[in-house]
């Protein structure tokens, strides 16, 4: 048992949408072992990002408990979960959510500032990294000047950076064509190679086939795993 | 973060600008009046410790009221501790500009203008001496507004005097006055007799205080103002006109303040997924706060630099400009550049709070819900 690096156990949410209570989630449970590419497919609205949030530490689940890496984070208090959320999880999201303003290396060396990496480190880490991901020429480039794989890569980079235990990714491909998203799969699977769990949330099944595990998610609630 | 705080504030040029310039005017404003303040503060110290020996005596109905006479002044010469009394006329130098200058005659009995003057020295020739009529010595603003050499003339009240003495510049009123004789001014202003005040000069070891009191109290018809007393009625005033100009430099200040708010809101409302991002990131509350109060502190010191620059440079002009009148209207001082700049921080920080506070608050599923 001790290869499972995420422990969901019942989870509900309950959002209040001014008086009426919405239920995103319920009864969830389900694990993740070390170095798995798990996909998480549903429905639009059936809260699948919601439960997204509550592994990556973003909210707190109605009840449930999370557990990731041994630690249960679901009971950590709100002080503590930055240090948690730098540690054990990196995002990649839709939008990729890059800072404009900012370079792909700037990009990838800003999530390692929170954790008081030395700034040589920083940089040498987020250029090994974008490097590795096919970026090495485009270190310098804004968001704005890169093509939305690239962009999906440098997101991916930022979310290595500081080797989380788990990489959380919610539609990752949702914008993208069938080069790119073939592109951020064969990055996906470069780093499972490598030892780094993955849970991606995806529509596309030419995305989820590549995965060791697709859990299917239908209002609010895990259905079937396999 | 500091590059993160510059990138921010640089990417919102035309806002940033604004903001920066509501500040400068603030600062500005806060610069010109604060130079303005010091440089009475500083005139009114120089003019003190170069008077501060003597105590003035008036006629009980004020200085103004008239009643001082030629023949109080040996009354006060006898009072036991008094070591020297003489009598003084004061009038205004120009007398169509109503004295707004704040250039004066100081008419005096020529023997005591050495010590009258005391340790006022000259530049360039002599005191007036006994025998002085029509001979006029001016302070350096004077001097230098009229152009007066040792022998230049000088028209006063229609009369033409001949310039004997020029005085050091001393920082203080002295630098606006020009000393005539006593009968002469008496004389031309048609004052027969007629006194402003009588400078008296305590014995050594004389408490100045209690000498002032028994002055009143031996001369009949007169109020004295010891050194002290005038030094207190006159900071009362200096007071006041400081927390006058200071306080609507203040208010201006504020104003630019309110802009750094506003424009704080604004940008960290349109930054709701970046801080969200951010937090999701694992940022700590304090690198959102340093961010965001960086930001707001960034916007005042730039502010404050600017208003200092530009303030600065207006003052330095205007000074350049009333030097040719011999009015010096300005001085900036290290502790008033000091304060300026630490204000516009302040107000800058303090105009970030309740925005930082404000972006501590999103949430960092913002990152994951909206696109
Ligand atoms: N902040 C919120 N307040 C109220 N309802 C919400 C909120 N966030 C999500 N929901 C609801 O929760 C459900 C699940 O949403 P979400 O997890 O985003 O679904 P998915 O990502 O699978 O499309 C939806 O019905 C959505 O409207
Ligand atoms: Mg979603």
């Amino acid at each position: 048992m001790d290869d499972i690096i995420l422990d969901v156990r019942d989870i509900s949410k309950i959002y209040m949408q001014g008086k009426i209570p919405v239920n995103a989630l319920h009864d969830v449970t389900f694990y993740v072992k070390k170095g798995e590419f798990v996909s998480i497919m549903g429905p639009s609205g059936s809260g699948k990002s919601t439960l997204m949030g509550i592994v990556g530490c973003l909210e707190k689940p109605t009840a449930g408990k999370v557990i990731i890496d041994g630690i249960e984070v679901t009971s950590v208090s709100d002080g503590q979960l930055p240090r948690i959320r730098r540690e054990k999880i990196g995002f990649v999201f839709q939008h990729y959510n890059l800072l404009n303003s900012l370079t792909a290396l700037g990009n990838v060396e800003l999530a390692m500032r929170f954790s008081k990496v030395s700034r040589q480190e920083r940089v040498e880490r987020a250029e090994t990294l974008l490097k590795k991901l096919g970026l090495g020429d485009r270190l310098n480039h804004r968001p704005t000047e890169l093509s939305g794989g690239e962009q999906q890569r440098v997101s991916i980079a930022r979310a290595m950076a500081n080797w989380p235990a788990i990489i959380l990714a919610d539609e990752p491909t949702g914008e993208v064509d069938s080069k790119t998203r073939d592109a951020i799969v064969e990055t996906f699977k470069l780093l499972k190679s490598r030892g780094q769990t993955i849970i991606v949330v995806t529509h596309d099944p030419d995305v989820a086939k590549h995965c060791d595990r697709v859990l299917r998610i239908v209002d609010g609630t895990v259905v079937d795993s396999d | 973060m500091f590059d993160i705080i510059i990138r921010s504030a640089t990417q919102r040029k035309v806002r940033s600008g604004l903001t920066v310039s509501g500040i400068a005017l603030g600062i500005f404003a806060l610069v010109v009046m604060g130079a303005m303040s010091e440089n009475f503060n500083q005139t009114f110290e120089n003019s003190m410790s170069l008077t501060s020996d003597k105590i003035r005596v008036f006629a009980e109905s004020g200085m103004f009221g008239g009643g001082l006479t030629d023949d109080k002044v040996p009354d006060v010469k006898r009072v036991p501790g008094v070591k020297d009394a003489y009598g003084i006329l004061l009038t205004t130098f120009d007398e169509d500009q109503m004295g707004m200058s704040g250039k004066q005659i100081f008419a005096l009995p020529p023997e005591k203008s050495r010590i009258a003057l005391d340790p006022v020295k000259l530049k360039a020739g002599r005191f007036l001496e006994p025998g002085d009529t029509y001979q006029i010595l001016v302070g350096t603003s004077i001097a230098g507004e009229y152009d007066l050499q040792i022998g230049s003339k000088l028209e006063i009240h229609d009369k033409n005097f001949t310039v004997i003495g020029i005085l050091e510049y001393t920082g203080s009123f002295f630098d606006s006055t020009a000393a005539i004789p006593l009968e002469t001014a008496q004389d031309i202003y048609n004052l027969e007799h007629s006194l402003s005040t009588i400078f008296a000069v305590p014995e050594e070891g004389i408490d100045s205080d209690i000498l002032a009191k028994r002055i009143e109290l031996n001369v009949k018809g007169t109020s004295t103002l010891s050194p002290r007393e005038l030094q207190e009625q006159a900071s009362q005033s200096l007071l006041i006109f400081s927390v006058i100009t200071i306080s609507s430099a203040l208010l201006a200040a504020i104003i630019g303040g309110l802009s750094v708010m506003n424009t704080m809101l604004m940008s960290v409302t349109e930054r709701t997924r970046e801080f969200g991002i951010l937090r999701a990131m694992g940022a700590e509350t304090k690198d959102i706060l340093l961010i965001t109060l960086g930001e707001a502190a960034l916007l005042g010191i730039i502010g404050g630099l600017l208003g200092i620059g530009i303030g600065s440079a207006a003052v330095y002009l205007i000074n350049l400009w009333l030097a040719g009148k011999g009015i010096i209207l300005f001085a900036i001082t290290q502790r008033l550049l000091v304060v300026a700049l630490l204000f516009a921080t302040v107000i800058g920080t303090i105009s970030g709070l309740y925005p930082a506070y404000r972006a501590t608050k999103m949430s960092p599923m913002e990152a994951l819900r909206y696109g």
